[in-house]
């Protein structure tokens, strides 16, 4: 069949949902499929400019395509078909962030009116869309809550599962992904100095600012953990990352109120490591269980400590844990090839 | 410099359209520009033509310091700084009007009304533009009878000209193209049908539909001619076609009426093969001059199977027509630094 991807861009930048977007037309392609991507540009500023774009994508005109896979707002909005939605999120501005009084739309009339353009035009699509799919819990409870259309959840699988294949554990506890202060690396540092003298820390991925480097640079200074803690702050290369994640001991993922499972997480799980995380990471805790699958804590420094010291009292119960997040995970069944078989269904 | 290149496209059918773009892309970015390539859908029926135009011209680039429009209508894109690289118009509404094979609709009133107005805002778009360049001088000429703007021929090179190459001269013509009814392949495989010598046919492209690839099959069949024959129906890849004009004894191009020279005959070229082409050609004829570069038959089965066999026989002759052809292209200017320095100007 010939699947067209549909998706925004905002013009110069580069966004997570493009990622998504081009391993699904690789794994479409896997499937035997002809498929190509269309990226409808979409500015949200000014927010007065929104309907027109609105309006274009209605207006766009497709030829010589079998299915359409929508990815956002306001993309989705064009006309096919045979049209299925993969939500990433819908224009959250017109929903939960405009009662929550964070939207960009104007005040006043102008604003009430757009948004119930935005309303009207995702009510009418999601009606007449072939198949809808949530990629988070978040996004799903959103859609039922605002405009009474379900969805079931088909979440982002993982891109190179290949490279997770576990391996002999070199001692250290690894936090991957990016650094900054909703995913609370620091937090993981001061636990640290409470930890028992044991424990390693391997902190790896880009800072979003040269302030999240620096202050991570200070507590391990400040805390005098030099010779226990490797920050390795920088964009890693996917098999570099993989290391970390293969020789790892224990994975640890905190970030505050997370909408999906994490990659970090699903990637530990697949490498069979136990899990270190937080009472309030929101969607990690679908494969982070405490006594189950790894440790979860209170986020505090006090209550980490202990779990993380925990890790290395009894290698083999930790070995065990990590054999149980993998068997939970590979029950989820989240992979491209149910993902594209769901898309297309 | 930011520059978004904007097209519009067909999903699934590549061609010589694409490469223009995504060509010009590879090359700015080796300039060290930041480039966004911006591919909109666009179908030509008359009826939903201005819905579509609509659409273009309420896309927001002005997160681009410059945008450069190829295919149309991306030329109704507004911009203030737009340059135009109009490679056709839309030609039933233009040149084609007066042959009823290519219109597909009536001449009636209201397709003159729709005529009228799709010009008016043809010329009113590029008026809008800081430059307008075309790709031949035949679509100058269109450009300057019907929209009275003034344009700049800017002839398209083939990226990395290098990878076509002279390495020897076999029994074999071959035509790589869309395998399309105005690219008239047809045409040759009934030349074949009067050819005195053993000269060889291969025909290397894709068809949209799938009518035409088996009618020629089959003439190819009734004629007798298959043993001479190779039909490769497909897209073949970039080095696959440098091989082929390596060692071919030439290259065939013969599209009716084209709107430029077309990639295939320069690509001849740089591997030193001449092209053998029609007297109605069009642009083609821009490049081919008969019995200095190329040949130029006329476009019937008997005048073309002449050429073949002239391009069979008189083998020391063909590699000089083969020769002149590549000189040619430096005579015409068809190079990189010359169009980047025209565009960016």
């Amino acid at each position: 069949m010939k699947v067209l991807v549909v998706n925004n861009m905002a013009p110069f930048v580069r966004g997570g949902a493009e990622a998504l977007a081009e391993h699904l037309i690789r794994n479409l392609e896997i499937a035997g499929h002809q498929a190509e991507l269309l990226r409808v540009p979409f500015q949200w500023e000014p927010a007065t400019r929104i309907p027109s774009q609105m309006l274009m994508a209605r207006a766009l005109e497709l030829q010589n395509v079998d299915h359409v896979i929508a990815l956002k707002f306001p993309a989705y909005l064009i006309q096919h078909p045979r049209k299925t939605l993969w939500l990433v999120h819908q224009y959250r501005q017109a929903y939960d962030l405009y009662d929550a009084g964070q939207t960009n739309l104007p005040p006043g009339q102008t604003g009430a009116d757009i948004r119930q353009l935005i309303r009207n035009a995702d009510d009418e699509c999601f009606r007449d869309a072939r198949r809808i799919f949530a990629i988070s819990d978040v996004t799903q409870q959103r859609l039922a809550r605002y405009n009474g259309v379900h969805a079931d959840i088909l979440r982002a699988p993982i891109n190179d599962p290949e490279r997770f294949t576990g391996g002999e554990p070199q001692g250290y506890i690894f936090a991957g992904g990016r650094i900054n202060g909703a995913k609370r690396q620091c937090l993981l540092v001061e636990a640290l100095a409470d930890a028992a003298k044991e424990v390693r820390l391997i902190v790896g991925g880009p800072p979003d600012t040269a302030n999240d480097a620096r202050q991570l640079e200070e507590t391990v200074e400040r805390l005098g953990l030099r010779d226990r803690v490797r920050l390795d702050l920088r964009y890693l290369e996917r098999h570099e990352y993989a290391n970390y994640i293969n020789g790892a001991l224990a994975v640890a993922s905190l970030p505050f109120d997370e909408e999906s499972f994490s990659y970090v997480a699903m990637e530990a799980a697949t490498a069979g490591k136990a899990l270190l995380s937080t009472t309030d990471s929101g969607g990690v805790l679908g494969l982070a269980k405490d006594g189950e699958t790894g440790w979860v804590a209170e986020p505090t420094a006090e209550a980490l400590a202990a779990a993380m010291s925990a890790a290395y009292v009894d290698l083999a119960r930790t070995r065990a844990l990590g054999v149980s997040a993998k068997n939970l995970w590979e029950s989820h069944q989240i992979n491209w090839q149910a993902t594209v078989a769901a898309l297309m269904s | 410099m930011k520059i978004a290149l904007c097209s519009s496209f067909v999903p699934f059918v590549n061609g010589g359209y694409r490469n223009i773009v995504e060509w010009l892309e590879t090359m700015l970015l080796e300039a060290g520009h930041e480039v966004e390539r911006i591919y909109l859908p666009e179908a030509d029926s008359p009826d939903i033509l201005f819905r579509q135009m609509a659409a273009f011209r309420f896309v927001d680039l002005d997160a681009a310091d410059r945008i450069i429009c190829f295919r149309p209508q991306s030329h109704l894109i507004r911009h203030p700084h737009k340059i135009v690289w109009f490679i056709h118009h839309l030609r039933a509404f233009y040149d084609l009007w007066d042959n009823p094979d290519y219109r597909g609709f009536p001449d009636d009133a209201r397709h003159r009304g729709i005529r009228t107005a799709l010009r008016a805002a043809d010329t009113a778009a590029l008026r809008e533009a800081r430059r307008v360049f075309s790709n031949s001088r035949v679509v100058s000429q269109r450009l300057a009878t019907y929209n009275g703007i003034d344009s700049e021929p800017l002839f398209p090179p083939v990226l990395r000209p290098e990878r076509f190459r002279f390495r020897g001269m076999n029994d074999e013509i071959v035509c790589i193209c869309r395998l399309e009814h105005h690219k008239r392949q047809h045409l040759l495989v009934e030349a074949l049908k009067y050819c005195q010598s053993d000269v060889r046919l291969r025909l290397c492209g894709l068809s949209a539909g799938t009518g035409y690839s088996a009618a020629v099959a089959q003439w190819a069949h009734d004629w007798g001619v298959s043993d001479r024959l190779t039909i490769d129906e497909r897209w073949i890849s970039e080095d696959e076609k440098a091989e082929l004009l390596a060692d071919c004894l030439a290259a065939a191009y013969l599209p009716l009426d084209e709107d430029s020279y077309g990639y295939p005959t320069i690509e001849a070229a740089h591997a030193g093969k001449p092209v053998l082409t029609a007297s109605d050609a069009g642009g083609v004829l821009e490049f081919v001059t008969d019995g200095t570069n190329g040949l130029v038959a006329d476009p019937d089965a008997r005048s073309v199977a002449q050429a073949m066999d002239r391009l069979f026989e008189h083998r020391e002759a063909t590699r000089q027509l083969g020769e002149a052809a590549a000189a040619r292209i430096g005579e015409m200017n068809i190079a990189w630094p010359h169009v980047l320095e025209r565009l960016l100007a």
